[in-house]
């Protein structure tokens, strides 16, 4: 499941891409405890979170501000990608770390579980985000984390419990057959979760808009990983 | 100002130019050959996996500096200008049309029929078919017979292929493997797919690309490239009987001034910049046909929501095609589309909120994911064929120009009187057709959307018998100027129902004994 925590404190260490070691605000930004607390609210527990949280850190640091976008058949326009997300990010875990301290829990990533998540539920309303990003998009940094994780090939392989591995490159000798299972991996320890009240049955979903106008035979771009 | 001579030159360096390039110099080795592209060479195949990386991390392009900031036109779907042109990103889709599309007006009289027989084409698609390195299996229909078997096995169906074609084929009606220029097994020295996904950006080289041509022909000094040199304009004679010239200059030279000489050329620049620079010229033009009649087939998407367990990503970019529809009686009315099925995610993404609008978090997101995964969805499209009125045009305007003073092309598709008057009764077949689909297995139609462009667009160059209404023959020699050919896309008089690229290239390898004839 992606790299792992050694090697992305290698990476680190290297500035791989030095635009954007010198881009403030992202590696400050980016406290490992913080993004831990974040992403056991918000990541399931199955997932294997610290290599979901490297990951995603990775994508932060690797980000390219500036660079030319895919614009491949039918895309009539050449674009940018925008400012680094974590720019953003700065703020945002300094609000949760208030709302923490409002709450006599101390700084967010030391606060119960079931304070992190109401301050998380809380800072996703007031972000008004509705869908998972796609990438990250600094619109908050619990969406983006989310939107990086949920995106991603690993992700997948969770859902539906095999080995897809859409990402991959992986060869055409056994594609006939349905993806092996998923090895379930050593569970971990995990901190004891705040009950949560049942969901209530889940309403049929509403009909979907109608598609953008369908791209033409290449298919569209994949999410993020 | 720079001048260089050669035997032909080839302006446009796509894939038309590539496989035009390859074919003259085994029909006339010696050849002094050279190509001239505006954009950039793009022959760093080593990063290719890195730049592969980056597109699926951050959407950045695949194809680094494959355009031009200032050589842009409106209402142009592709944006690419580099060596390999816009089949660096294809899907390498290479479906044929058929004998309809070139009898349509002896047929049903409908727009106009090709200056050329169904068994020539079809001569030269087997050729493209092995230029390219296409892989593919025989189709169930019997109009679809071939004369020379596929150059390599057909692509296994991936596991959802296979569930979806027993999903599909319950409907009555027949599908296979969609051919692929794409390796099932080692091919012209590009090695076997190896089923990363991404075939805009194949890592591996198995789907094939035109910088591979222009790299062997390199390697074999039978070309000469000249890539970041953009034409300008192509003179003619005093007599105007002839092409002298091509002018234009070297963007790689900070514009330094250019100019090749011939005893032929060819214009090898796509639907868009091949009618462009003849309009600029001024040149092949008596007709008044360049920039018109531009083309392009129309398409209806859908989603289907079906009963069965799919795995979606375990190869995105095959899919099943259906050729029943490709034919239409002539009594009937007339309906012509290919019919083609993905895998999907579509409806079943993971998502942040439940339809109650409830945030779903953890645990709670995956298991909504998990429970929405259940059943499976296939993706669905139909291009259908639609024929061009003589107002479907490029323009050249004023009001934009390129750093040099040219003004770009405006592109502007309009549909003739017939296919306007029978759209209604098209998208109604179509979407008849989804729904036979999705009642096959308990399956409902998810949502459907129309192109709002014609895909695999063509013309503005169109091939005919009559000089008065066509720019070229079918060898794509120019009526006004005997030295003059334009291959490929822009000859196409009608744009098919299906992806046209393979017809692209077999109009362009038929060309190729008419240029040397020239020399």
């Amino acid at each position: 499941m992606g790299i792992g925590r050694r090697d992305v404190l290698k990476l680190a260490a290297v500035p791989i891409f030095r635009l954007q070691a010198e881009v403030p605000g992202q590696a400050e930004a980016l406290d490992a405890a913080v993004l831990a607390a974040i992403a056991e609210v918000v990541l399931p527990a199955e997932a294997d979170r610290p290599s979901a949280v490297d990951a995603f850190v990775r994508w932060i640091r690797e980000y390219k501000e500036g660079a030319d976008t895919d614009h491949g058949y039918g895309n009539t326009r050449v674009r940018a990608t925008g400012p680094s997300p974590a720019r953003n990010y700065a703020p945002q875990i300094a609000a949760l770390d208030s709302a923490a301290r409002a709450k006599n829990a101390g700084a967010f990533a030391g606060a119960p579980l079931a304070v992190r998540r109401a301050i998380l539920e809380a800072a996703i309303a007031d972000a008004k985000i509705e869908r998972l990003p796609a990438r990250p998009t600094g619109g908050h940094i619990a969406t983006d984390l989310m939107g990086h994780y949920f995106g991603s090939s690993s992700a997948s392989d969770l859902c539906y419990g095999v080995a897809i591995g859409r990402d991959q490159c992986r060869g055409l000798p056994g594609s006939d057959k349905a993806p092996a299972p998923l090895r379930r991996r050593a569970a971990a320890p995990v901190a004891p979760v705040a009950p949560v009240a049942p969901d209530a049955p889940l309403a049929p979903d509403a009909p979907l808009a109608p598609d953008a106008p369908l791209a033409p035979d290449a298919p569209l771009a994949p999410l993020a990983p | 100002m720079m001048v260089y001579e050669s035997d032909v030159c080839i302006i446009g360096g796509g894939i038309s130019a590539a496989m035009l390039a390859q074919k003259l110099s085994e029909l006339k080795p010696g050849l002094a050959i050279t190509v001239v592209e505006a954009g950039v060479k793009i022959f760093d195949f080593d990063n290719r996996q890195k730049y592969r990386q980056r597109s699926l991390d951050y959407g950045e392009n695949a194809w680094p500096e494959d355009f031009i900031d200032d050589q842009a036109g409106a209402g142009i779907i592709s944006r690419t200008m580099a060596v390999g042109g816009s089949a660096l990103h294809w899907g390498g889709v290479t479906n044929r049309f058929s004998a309809e599309d070139l009898t349509l007006k002896s047929r049903y009289g409908l727009a106009v029929d090709w200056p050329l027989t169904w068994e020539d084409l079809e001569r030269h698609y087997c050729e493209a078919e092995r230029r390219l390195g296409v892989s593919g299996e025989p189709g169930p229909l019997a109009e679809d017979t071939r004369s020379e078997p596929y150059p390599m096995p057909p692509m296994p169906l991936s596991y959802n292929l296979a569930v979806l074609k027993a999903w599909a084929e319950k409907s009555g009606i027949p599908f296979q493997g969609t051919p692929q220029a794409k390796n099932t097994q080692p091919y012209d020295g590009r090695s076997v797919c190896l089923r990363c996904n991404t075939c805009e950006i194949c890592p591996t080289g198995a789907r094939y690309s035109p910088d591979f041509t222009f790299k062997q022909l390199l390697a074999a000094k039978k070309i000469t490239l000249h890539d970041q040199t953009l034409i300008r304009r192509l003179v003619a004679s005093p007599d105007r009987k002839r092409i002298v010239a091509a002018r234009g200059v070297s963007r790689a030279r900070s514009g330094e001034e250019v100019e090749y000489r011939a005893p032929t050329f060819v214009v090898a620049s796509g639907y868009a910049w091949s009618p462009h620079l003849l309009l600029l010229s001024d040149v092949a033009n008596s007709s008044g046909a360049v920039g018109k009649y531009m083309t392009g087939h129309a398409f209806i998407g859908g989603q289907i929501e079906l009963d069965a367990t799919l795995y979606p990503g375990m190869n995105e970019q095959h899919s099943l095609i259906s050729r029943k529809y490709f034919r239409c009686a002539a009594d009937a009315p007339f309906v012509r589309h290919d019919l083609r099925v993905w895998e999907s995610s579509a409806g079943r993404d993971p998502r942040l909120k439940d339809a109650a609008g409830r945030l779903l978090l953890g645990d709670a997101l995956l298991t909504d994911w998990r429970d929405r995964t259940k059943r499976g969805a296939a993706r669905v499209r139909a291009y259908y064929d639609v024929h061009p009125s003589a107002d479907s045009t490029l323009t050249l305007d004023p009001s934009k120009k390129n750093r040099w003073g040219d003004p770009l092309p405006a592109i502007r598709h309009a549909l003739d009187g017939p296919t306007q008057s029978r759209a209604a009764a098209t998208r109604a077949h179509i979407r008849g057709v989804f729904d036979v689909l999705a009642k096959a297995n308990n399956g409902r139609v998810l949502n459907v959307s129309e192109g709002n462009y014609l895909d695999h667009p063509a013309g503005g160059c169109r091939m005919g018998t009559d000089p008065a209404t066509s720019v070229c023959d079918s060898y794509g020699r120019t009526h006004d100027h005997a030295n003059l050919f334009v291959v490929g896309s822009p000859t196409l008089p009608t744009g098919g129902c299906t992806n046209a690229t393979l017809t692209f290239v077999a109009v362009t390898l038929r060309s190729a004994p008419a240029v040397v004839k020239t020399i």
